[in-house]
């Protein structure tokens, strides 16, 4: 029935699939990043000493065209409160004409190599399973693309807070955050602010004690406002800021050391500058493993 | 000669095993909500030497753990452990084998290498049924700076054997 109503969705679903199984085959483990959110900023609890892999398998959907990429992130806890992570892209189909976005709090949909510092400056354990917490993040970018969306691409720099309730059963966070691309012969990607909230549930059904599987769903939504890109040095002026929303559900499935997620997000608000690509749909299967 | 030297080895054991240990310990860990975490701190836990069993709950919050019959574990450990992966712990319900002091008219428990107070709110039968000497207690346990790890503790009393 998805296959007849969504043909190309379910298409590029198999395709996402397919990519990671052979991904699993090849490397013999797996990982995702982290035990929040898909989409939206999230806070960080990895233990002191504490090693999180991940591979993820992310898509991008405009009116014309659709990308693939495959995605690792390493992360390592400094402390409890302090994070490292690097992540990396392997880009099977890129975008001729790419949206400007982030796409994904730690792993970005772009194809940009970046490092980031997690700090959970905010901390509150007040019951079993219950905290409140909030982690201020900064992160540098190389990119692996000379141009995007026709536009020469630098690197850029990128910080972002977000703070969230945690318990058995209820989940949210909200966030924001900023991304600078630095100026690359004349030209200039345009900056990115965006925010995110998430609310997430734990079914009763899911509710069995750890060693048991443990499954969450979330509701994410972004919004995202990129800037006006400089082309051979001039500032475009033709319109103002972008406006994208976009909200989706994922879904999170813990067991072990182990966490699967996937989820899909997709445009509510387009309010783009002329000649901006339009999105379709983002599809993302994510897979951890915290060593 | 070879044999004074044997008594005087058999001797530091002894006192060793007379200054008593903890055999018991059910932590109750704030802010463990995942598997993972769940995972991790299980996983760090039997790290420790003298932990026997260890067995995590999510939904009771707490880390249920058998210490081997000969340990030097401190519960201050444990507890940094908790505080390492992220997590708060709070009250802990011990088993342990000490040596009951009394001095200014405050009972304290000691073993090898911690020394725990015993709480005012322990019940009176309790408190009249100490003596000085080596004992085994149980009772909930509170670090008195509640989670800052100041390693001194309280103990409310719920039984002495």
């Amino acid at each position: 029935m998805i296959c007849k109503i969504f043909p190309k969705i379910s298409l590029n679903i198999s395709y996402l699939l397919l990519i990671l199984l052979l991904l699993l085959a090849v490397t013999g483990t797996a990982m995702a990043q982290g035990h929040g959110p898909l989409y939206g900023l999230q806070t960080p609890t990895l233990a002191k000493g504490g090693v999180d892999l991940n591979v993820a398998s992310m898509s991008l959907s405009t009116e014309d065209e659709t990308s693939y990429m495959l995605r690792y992130l390493f992360s390592y806890g400094i402390t409890e409160d302090l994070q490292i992570n690097l992540t990396t892209p392997t880009m099977i189909e890129r975008l001729r004409d790419a949206p400007r976005t982030r796409g994904n709090s730690n792993m970005p949909a772009n194809g940009d190599i970046e490092a980031s510092l997690w700090y959970r400056f905010f901390s509150n354990a007040f019951g079993v399973g219950k905290r409140f917490e909030s982690t201020a993040i900064v992160g540098v970018s190389a990119p692996t693309d000379d141009v995007r969306g026709q536009v020469n691409v630098g690197n850029s720099v990128h910080a972002a807070i977000s703070t969230g309730y945690a318990s058995r059963t209820w989940y949210g966070w909200i966030g924001g955050g900023y991304q600078y691309y630095f100026e690359k012969d004349g030209e200039q990607l345009g900056d990115l602010p965006y925010a995110s909230a998430v609310v997430g549930y734990r079914p009763n059904i899911f509710m069995g004690d750890y060693p048991k599987p443990d499954w969450r769903i979330f509701i994410e939504s972004l919004a995202e406002f990129p800037g006006n890109n400089k082309f051979n040095g001039q500032l475009d002026l033709s319109d103002s800021r972008s406006t994208k929303v976009l909200v989706g559900p994922s879904f999170l499935g813990l067991y072990g050391a182990w966490g699967i997620s996937f989820g899909a997000m997709f445009p509510v608000v387009q309010d783009l500058t002329p000649g901006a690509a339009k999105e379709r749909y983002r599809l993302a299967i994510n897979l951890s493993y915290w060593l | 000669m070879r044999n004074i030297f044997r008594i005087m080895i058999i001797g530091l054991f002894g006192i060793g095993t007379a200054s008593g240990q903890i055999t018991k310990v059910d932590q109750e860990v704030y802010g463990m909500d995942c598997a993972p975490c769940a995972y991790g701190l299980e996983r760090g836990l039997k790290k420790m030497d003298g932990l026997q069993e260890v067995r995590v709950s999510l939904n009771d919050g707490k880390a249920y753990m058998g210490l081997a019959a000969e340990n030097g574990l401190k519960l201050r450990s444990i507890q940094e452990e908790v505080k390492k992966n992220g997590f708060s712990a709070k009250k802990a319900e011990v088993t342990l084998m000490g040596n009951a002091k009394k001095e200014d008219g405050q009972w304290y428990f000691e073993t090898a290498n911690e020394r725990f107070s015993v709480s005012q709110d322990t019940p009176t039968a309790l408190l009249q049924k100490l003596t000085v000497g080596t004992a085994t207690i149980s009772g909930t346990v509170q670090d008195e700076e509640d989670d800052n790890l100041s390693g001194h503790w309280s103990i409310v009393l719920t039984k002495i054997e």
